[in-house]
């Protein structure tokens, strides 16, 4: 089996460079996965700039300019900064207190608590405002109608449809990002440094305001700037709570001027890339806050951590950490499961109100949601083969090669992290409308902009498994004769196949429930699991909605779950995944 | 005979490629029928399916669909959404070069005109006209209205049992406890419109100042309205108001004496269309007597005067309608898309 192919016959011969004793099969696989790549993330960036531009019409940079002097246009860039500045101190003030009690205190339920911040990072944020549309709806609301009871109350002390509504809904989603980077920060701040501060006299207080503080200050800052970067490109809530508040920001204002009539290309287009202009300031700034964490816990021996005892203070701190998962996962996630199980949602949940009707409609009889749901399960599957695919082969060229220009592949894989949904898809829109890769109306179009969209999670965890396998194995099986595209097959694929299911259930995960890039691409036929839940909610059935909603949740988390178990505790971490939006 | 160099063949075969296409395309259109009467059932069959983009609601576009599918057995797939996402998605695929669709309807008048004026529609003698009031077809006929769709004001029958707001006058009086719908694409904008248009912009400047809450769809304010989250609405769809009352939901509705604006829905096949015989044939249907049955049947008027109105609805005879002059609505839009925004605020779509 192991006999060298005629490729292999006019390669050069010696102990080179895998890569330089290539042959055909190589250069073929390879080329393929480059020019894949830049024909669905390269490609589409050309168009978007081009678009701006007033490209295939005339040059103008009367687009741009409308950008500022627009009001419609500049109020939304205003909405979309306040948005990102309070979702950035909330999860401050959610995340961090969350990290310090989970990671340094004697709090119980520590363990709870963590589980369920990662529940509601996975938690899709459109249907988290679902959930609090039928929570803090101003009047017909749960907690507001509890409230109006309990307190006597004339009006409705909360109102969803709101900025401060839309910063609640997103912070309850992205403080987990604050909550992840600062729990791992302080899991490697050194208790020594505590106690000396103690023995030196110093109040508990003071040590955590002095010690503490100072050495996790960059991760908080870092994930506080993440989960504002997060919450600007979170088409679901902003355009579910911002509509009814009349409050427009910049992705919902995008998808006005696409889906209007007549479509506003050029617009769309630049004020796309303002977007990938904050993303990019934001991304930035908080690289180098990140960066700067380094130096300050980099330490060549094991850090020993200790639990700050807390007396009776912890169920004080018990009652503010369950405070904050309550709202961000419990009650959400069991209003959703309520009132899919209710005949009529605004009616208690009494047996007399129970039915599985809701259930039935959305996985067989309505004809919607029947086929997003099957839409999903087919586009996350492509999605998440060919982007695992793809990423072992830039992965490859990366780890086992010397080709130049194999950072910038990696660059290029990586870049989509950044760029909002609705950004990829105005792009995607405008370079797959045209010839010579007209899609636009297909199911295909939504299988590119999933592969665009989610390549870098399996990139980076393809990257790191080829990493983990040492390049002398393949070397021995080239060496006995095995041609390169054998020892691909037979040893490096085998060994590293574990680590490419993960990167397979990364794309898969949020591919499934994406919403911000599908609302936009779609047609008749095509619709996604998370389309069905939009358009059934406007047509407003929303217990086979929320039917829709449960099961989602219930596919994401158990797939989420086999994740974690795959690669080991404390893998649902912020930068372990990408929530689904 | 000259001999025949490489470079002849090349170029004779490249003038022959578009010449082809063009004749091909030629003979696509001339063989589309363009009367019930060519409507060939044999290459309808073979066509297959009739792609329809539509803005009625789900529920009465299954009704209508149904029992075509089974006498034909050709398939109508749809895609549905707000006439603005309808009338966008049409433009989108003509601006590609791309048209997926065969036939469209949207409620929104001014849309299916831009439609026309691109040239992306086509005549059609439908055996319906007849049967339609000239205002309610296109002279050359290229679009049919297919439905009316009237507002109404709807109300919460716990909150308004004796004493329901009866104009849209009294509306205004309601702060607090209104609710309308607009989407963030312009859809809901022409009824409102059209009554600044008769009424005054006052009465809509009152509207708004009751802080109505906003959602994005007909559909919405009628569960908002039943589960009491407001009280009464500014419903642009009666026919959702119809149903709600139908099913004993607390709401009931009226229309207003000063006078109820009206919108006009319309209909027209794609000249572009790859599957002119099967939609031909799904257009008569749709606008044939059985069709326009369902429709009325899903709670809408019909624009057919040898049917009746939904029972329990009131003749159109008897109402007061208010109408626009769509061709000046067309190009007046982006200007009454920005003037309502800033009466109401949020995103009107322009």
């Amino acid at each position: 089996m192991a006999f060298a192919t005629p490729a292999d016959a006019t390669a050069p011969r010696g102990l080179a460079a895998p890569w330089r004793r290539a042959g055909a099969s190589q250069s073929v696989v390879l080329g393929l996965a480059i020019a894949l790549l830049f024909v669905i993330v390269a490609y589409p960036m050309l168009w978007l700039v081009l678009a701006a531009f007033g490209i295939p019409g005339p040059p103008t940079v009367e687009h741009l300019a409308r950008v500022a002097t627009r009001a419609q246009n500049f109020d939304s860039l205003v909405n979309t900064l306040q948005l990102a500045f309070g979702t950035g101190l909330l999860s401050i003030a959610f995340g961090v207190p969350l990290a310090w009690a989970t990671a340094r205190s004697d709090m119980p339920l520590r363990r709870s608590v963590h589980a369920l911040v990662a529940l509601s990072y996975i938690t899709p944020p459109y249907l988290t405002a679902l959930a609090y549309i039928i929570l803090l709806g101003p009047d017909a609301g749960h907690f507001n109608r509890l409230l109006r009871w309990l307190l006597g109350l004339e009006g409705a002390p909360f109102n969803i449809f709101s900025m401060g509504g839309v910063i609640f809904v997103i912070g309850v989603h992205v403080f987990a990002f604050t909550y992840f980077l600062t729990y791992t920060a302080l899991q490697s701040v050194d208790a020594s440094l505590e106690e000396s501060a103690q023995v030196l006299g110093a109040g508990r207080w003071t040590v955590i305001r002095r010690i503490n503080l100072p050495l996790v200050a960059p991760a908080i800052t870092g994930g506080a700037l993440l989960g504002a970067v997060d919450s600007l490109a979170l088409f679901g809530p902003q355009a579910i709570l911002g509509t009814p508040a009349r409050i427009v920001f910049l992705p919902t204002r995008i998808y006005a001027t696409i889906s209007g009539y007549p479509p506003r290309w050029g617009e769309a287009a630049a004020l796309s890339l303002v977007l990938v202009l904050l993303t990019v300031l934001g991304l930035a700034i908080q690289r180098g806050y990140l960066e700067r964490r380094s130096y300050i816990t980099v330490g060549g021996r094991g850090v020993r951590t200790g639990r700050t005892r807390l007396g009776a203070w912890r169920w004080v701190l018990l009652a503010f950490c369950g405070t904050v998962v309550f709202f961000s996962a419990v009650a959400p996630i069991s209003v959703l499961a309520i009132t899919s199980l209710s005949k009529n949602w605004i009616e208690p949940p009494t047996l007399a109100n129970l039915t599985l009707a809701h259930f039935q409609a959305a996985l067989f009889t309505d004809q919607i949601a029947a086929r997003g749901i099957a839409n999903s399960f087919r586009l996350a599957t492509g999605a998440a083969l060919i982007a695992v695919s793809l990423s072992a082969a830039i992965a490859y060229l990366d780890v086992r090669t010397t080709l130049k220009g194999r950072r910038l592949l990696d660059y290029l894989a990586i870049l989509p992290l950044g760029l909002p949904g609705t950004v990829i898809a105005v792009g995607i829109l405008l370079a797959f409308i045209r010839p010579p890769f007209s899609i636009y109306g297909t199911i295909w179009i939504l299988l590119v902009a999933y592969v665009a969209r989610f390549i870098p999670l399996a990139t980076r965890s393809a990257n790191a498994t080829f990493r983990q396998i040492d390049p002398s194995l393949e070397e021995a099986a080239r060496i006995t004769g095995a041609s390169w595209l054998t020892a691909i097959r037979r040893i490096l694929l085998p060994l590293s196949r574990p680590g490419l299911f993960v990167a397979f259930l990364l794309v898969f995960i949020p591919a499934f429930g994406e919403l911000s890039a599908t609302i936009l691409l779609y047609t008749g036929g095509t619709e996604t699991i998370a389309i069905a839940i939009y358009r059934l909610n406007d047509l407003g059935q929303l217990e086979v909605v929320s039917a829709l909603a449960v099961f989602t949740v219930g596919v994401i988390l158990a797939l989420s779950l086999l994740v974690s178990l795959l690669s080991g505790p404390g893998a649902v971490a912020a930068d372990a995944q990408a929530p689904v939006r | 005979m000259p001999r025949l160099s490489r470079r002849t063949v090349l170029g004779g075969l490249a003038a022959t490629a578009p010449a082809t296409l063009i004749t091909s395309r030629a003979l696509g259109q001339s063989d589309a029928p363009s009367s019930p009467a060519e409507i060939d059932l044999a290459k309808a069959k073979i066509e297959g399916k009739v792609v329809l983009y539509t803005s009625l609601d789900i529920k009465i576009v299954d009704a209508v669909i149904k029992p075509f599918k089974e006498k034909h057995g050709i398939d109508v797939q749809y895609y549905r959404g707000g006439s603005n996402d309808v009338t966008s998605k049409v433009l989108a695929e003509a601006d590609a070069g791309r048209l997926l669709v065969d036939m469209v309807d949207a409620s929104d008048l001014a849309a299916i005109l831009l439609m026309k004026e691109r040239g992306l529609l086509k005549p059609f003698k439908s055996q319906s006209v007849p049967a339609v009031a000239p205002g309610l077809r296109d002279a050359d006929l290229t679009w049919t209205a297919d439905r009316l769709t009237q507002a109404v004001i709807q109300f919460n029958t716990k909150e308004f049992g004796a004493k329901p707001p009866a104009s849209w006058k009294d509306l205004t009086a309601l702060s607090g406890r209104t609710v309308f719908f607009s989407s963030p694409n312009g859809d809901g904008a022409p009824r409102i419109y059209t009554l600044a248009k008769h009424l005054g912009w006052d009465l809509v400047k009152g509207l708004a100042a009751t802080k109505p809450l906003r959602v994005q769809t007909p559909q919405l304010v009628t569960q908002v309205l039943e589960r009491g989250e407001r009280g009464a609405g500014f419903l642009q769809n009666d026919n959702i108001a119809w149903r709600s009352k139908l099913e004993g939901k607390p709401t009931d509705y009226v229309f207003p004496a000063e006078g109820v604006p009206t919108e006009i829905g319309a209909c027209g096949l794609l000249k572009a269309s790859t599957r002119p015989h099967a939609a031909a044939l799904f257009y008569e249907w749709w606008m044939g007597k059985e069709g326009q049955d369902l429709l009325v049947a899903g709670g809408k008027y019909s624009s057919r005067s040898d049917i009746d109105p939904p029972t329990g609805m009131t003749p159109l005879a008897k109402l007061k309608l208010l109408t626009l002059d769509y061709t000046e609505f067309k190009r007046d839009r982006p200007k009454v898309l920005d003037q309502l925004a800033a009466i109401f605020g949020g995103e009107w779509g322009n």
